[in-house]
């Protein structure tokens, strides 16, 4: 059967199993998926130039809108990585606090990635179960920094607000409950047939095909490697707290998701770790960091999606002369095809909600021009 | 399945999760970054703020009673509610709040000139 044989089913671009504009062009044999490509594009909003017109200070708040539900690890990794061209001191207790943020939106995340998995698997109570118990996680995010998602909290420096002894009090008896809860659900993912028959075996990732396709973060630790940048490449408090890095053998959509329920609970005890353990001291510079000095640097930090990567390239002066984003669900949905492959079609919002896209961090245009021609490439020029 | 059933009976004992929006407020966390007013009073028209907004939502302009010279309008369409305003004054003048409802039907109520409209005003509309 030749190519063209084949029928092809366009799945989105309006809300395919995610509420997110992502098009999936699957051609299918019955019921089998022969081949599928993810096509982006329907996000693109040009942040990374938008950057290089607007001061080092602004370009905070731009980063963290690169994505609703990872801002705080955009606006972590864009400031180490200001802080890396510019030489400038963290206080400890900012680093801390960096860190208690992180995770705390890394439970959250987390927490949001497994409901709409439950969701998608046709199991929609425990989607509102777990999106209750999310809001505890988002009330302590909202007393830490002001906002329940739109954080605004790290800058150049250090971060911008302080926390009082009360309110790591509140964190701590917050997360007690949360915990009991995160065991209750962890449970229900173990052992719930549901659960257990619609994810089992689905979309199995070879830990050999892990490097081949550079899948990151969960996913590849899904499929047993032991990756993660806080780990090698300890940045913010990570060096000074244990935590360990959680791993799984089986490689399929349920490995991912027991991956993910199991960094839950680490982050859980990170933050506890971090309440117990702040150091006193300042938490921000003392003057604001308008102006860095020339240089170029490389940030990674280890979002909840897999690795961040900031290049930041500074020719001194208020502006970034370049500043370059590379975000994990870059790699892991344009690179997803190999999962998809030979699955049966009702299993690709199992599949699709284990990798846990994040579609606005994926957009991304690639305009050459070379002796006057013009020449735009495919997205695909860029994966490796 | 029996802890998930045993989980669904007992929720029907317990008090809702959700809130009945439009008749019951949320309430705003002490901590929550909401409306932010200036207060002309405490002003002194450094500009400041609306050079390092980095949504471009403050405009200076002038004060017809001259002191300060010119004070800060914040149009809340465009604001993004960082409060890098409120952090750079250097004399505190943000008054802030934790007001989220700020819909409004018409584009010039997002407009917020604390000469025209009193705060008071400001926060009930909308909705």
């Amino acid at each position: 059967m030749s190519n063209s044989e084949y029928l092809e089913i366009p799945i989105g671009p309006q809300h395919p199993a995610l509420h997110e504009p992502l098009l999936f062009r699957v051609k299918v044999e019955g019921e089998r998926i022969v081949q599928i490509t993810p096509s982006t594009g329907y996000n693109h909003r040009g942040i990374e130039k938008l950057c290089e017109n607007n001061t080092f200070l602004k370009d905070v708040f731009l980063a963290g809108r690169v994505c609703g539900i990872c801002n705080v690890v955009h606006t972590t990794c864009y400031s180490e990585g200001v802080e890396k061209v510019g030489n400038i001191e963290v206080p400890s207790r900012a680093k801390y606090l960096r860190t208690l943020l992180n995770e705390l939106e890394r439970i959250h995340s987390h927490m949001l990635a497994l409901a709409v998995l439950g969701e998608l698997i046709g199991f929609h109570t425990l989607f509102m179960l777990m999106m209750r118990d999310r809001e505890l996680v988002l009330a302590l995010k909202e007393m830490v920094a002001g906002n329940r998602v739109q954080a605004d909290y790290v800058m150049p420096g250090g971060v911008r607000r302080d926390l009082t002894p009360e309110k790591l009090d509140r964190v701590k008896k917050s997360l007690d409950r949360i915990e009991e809860r995160m065991k209750y659900y962890a449970k229900i993912f173990e052992k719930d047939s549901i659960v257990n028959s619609r994810l089992r075996r689905v979309g199995v990732l070879e830990k050999a095909e892990v490097s081949t396709y550079g899948f990151v973060g969960p996913i590849a630790r899904g499929s047993g490697v032991k990756t993660d940048v806080r780990y090698e490449d300890p940045y913010a408090a990570y060096g000074e707290i244990p935590f360990s890095v959680i791993t799984r053998d089986e490689g399929d959509s349920w490995a991912r998701t027991m991956v993910r329920v199991g960094e839950t609970f680490e982050a859980i005890n990170m933050v506890r770790y971090v309440a117990d353990h702040l150091p006193e001291g300042p938490f921000g510079p003392k003057t604001m960091i308008r102006k860095v000095q020339a240089g170029e640097a490389i940030s990674r930090v280890e979002a909840q999606r897999g690795q961040l990567i900031y290049y930041i390239v500074s020719k001194g002066g208020d502006k970034p002369y370049r500043l370059k984003i590379r975000t994990p669900s870059f790699n892991n949905i344009l690179s997803s095809g190999v999962l998809f492959k030979d699955a049966n079609i009702a299993d690709l919002p199992a599949i699709l909600a284990s990798l846990d896209p994040c579609i606005s961090c994926m957009e991304r245009m690639l305009i050459i021009e070379k002796d006057g021609h013009v020449e735009s490439k495919s997205v695909y020029d860029l994966v490796r | 399945m029996l802890e998930l059933i045993t989980e669904t009976l007992r929720n029907l004992f317990k008090k809702s999760a959700t809130y009945k929006f439009p008749l019951e407020d949320r309430p705003a966390s002490p901590d929550y970054r909401g409306k932010q007013v200036v207060d002309i009073q405490k002003c002194i028209g450094c500009r400041l703020c609306a050079f390092d907004c980095p949504a471009y939502a403050i405009e200076m302009v002038p004060n017809p009673s001259g002191k300060p010279k010119e004070y800060p309008v914040v149009d809340f369409g465009k604001c993004v509610f960082c409060y890098q305003c409120v952090r750079v004054c250097p004399v505190n003048a943000y008054v802030t709040s934790g007001t989220y409802r700020l819909a409004a039907f018409d584009k010039e109520k997002l407009i917020n000139d604390v000469l025209k409209t009193s705060v008071s005003d400001s926060s009930e509309e909308g909705g």
